[in-house]
């Protein structure tokens, strides 16, 4: 179980300047859903873009408290 | 670090199989919601694809695919030998015709809700 708001700070203080929204898809806080806006995303694929974030919540994903996180992303700006 | 024997078996894999799904279940029996729903997009578009099942191992499939494509969730598809992405990307490029265009077929009419008996392959062991 994660908290929405430490999930959105964490990705937050790794991508500087974007836009977060962090939703619980199950009501178990465990299946999250964000959507993220960032400038750093300019010119990175996808699959990079998603690495991006996935690694700013890395922590949550090896204790536990997450079970997966489903990603829309795009560049900001 | 990933065991070489079952990294080098995965490389092959999907060096031989053009369209290649790691999926939690099978096609017919997906155990995952994301899963499935990589299954649901390839089947609508009748695209031949491989698939195979990592429940059984798991933990070791994980650590090879970090390894190859720095990527540690399933479902994980492979077009052409290269990463394509998870659910979410598989499914943004389904609907943006990206998907249709890297698989070399038609994008089917109808955007959702495919309908009909899905195209099944055979799945692919990992001895």
């Amino acid at each position: 179980m994660a908290d929405l708001a430490e999930i959105q700070q964490m990705i937050e203080a790794a991508l500087p300047g974007a836009e977060v929204e962090v939703a619980d898809e199950t009501g178990t806080a465990d299946h999250l859903r964000a959507t993220v806006s960032a400038p750093q995303f300019k010119g990175l694929s996808r699959l990079d873009q998603h690495r991006m974030v996935k690694a700013a919540v890395k922590p949550r994903f090896d204790d536990g408290a997450i079970h997966a996180l489903s990603l829309k992303t795009e560049p900001l700006g | 670090m990933a065991d070489a024997e079952l990294k080098q078996k995965v490389e092959e894999l999907i060096a031989a199989n053009p369209v290649l799904l790691f999926m939690k279940g099978t096609p017919e029996a997906p155990r995952c919601g994301f899963s499935m729903r990589v299954v649901q997009v390839l089947d609508s578009m009748d695209a031949e694809y491989g698939a195979i099942d990592v429940l059984p191992a798991l933990q070791p499939l994980r650590e090879v695919t970090t390894e190859i494509s720095d990527w540690q969730t399933f479902p994980q598809l492979y077009v052409n030998g290269e990463l394509l992405g998870g659910a979410d990307i598989v499914e943004e490029m389904f609907d943006s015709g990206e998907l249709a265009e890297a698989l070399g077929v038609e994008q089917p009419e109808a955007v959702s809700a495919p309908a009909g008996p899905p195209a099944q392959s055979p799945p692919l062991q990992i001895e």
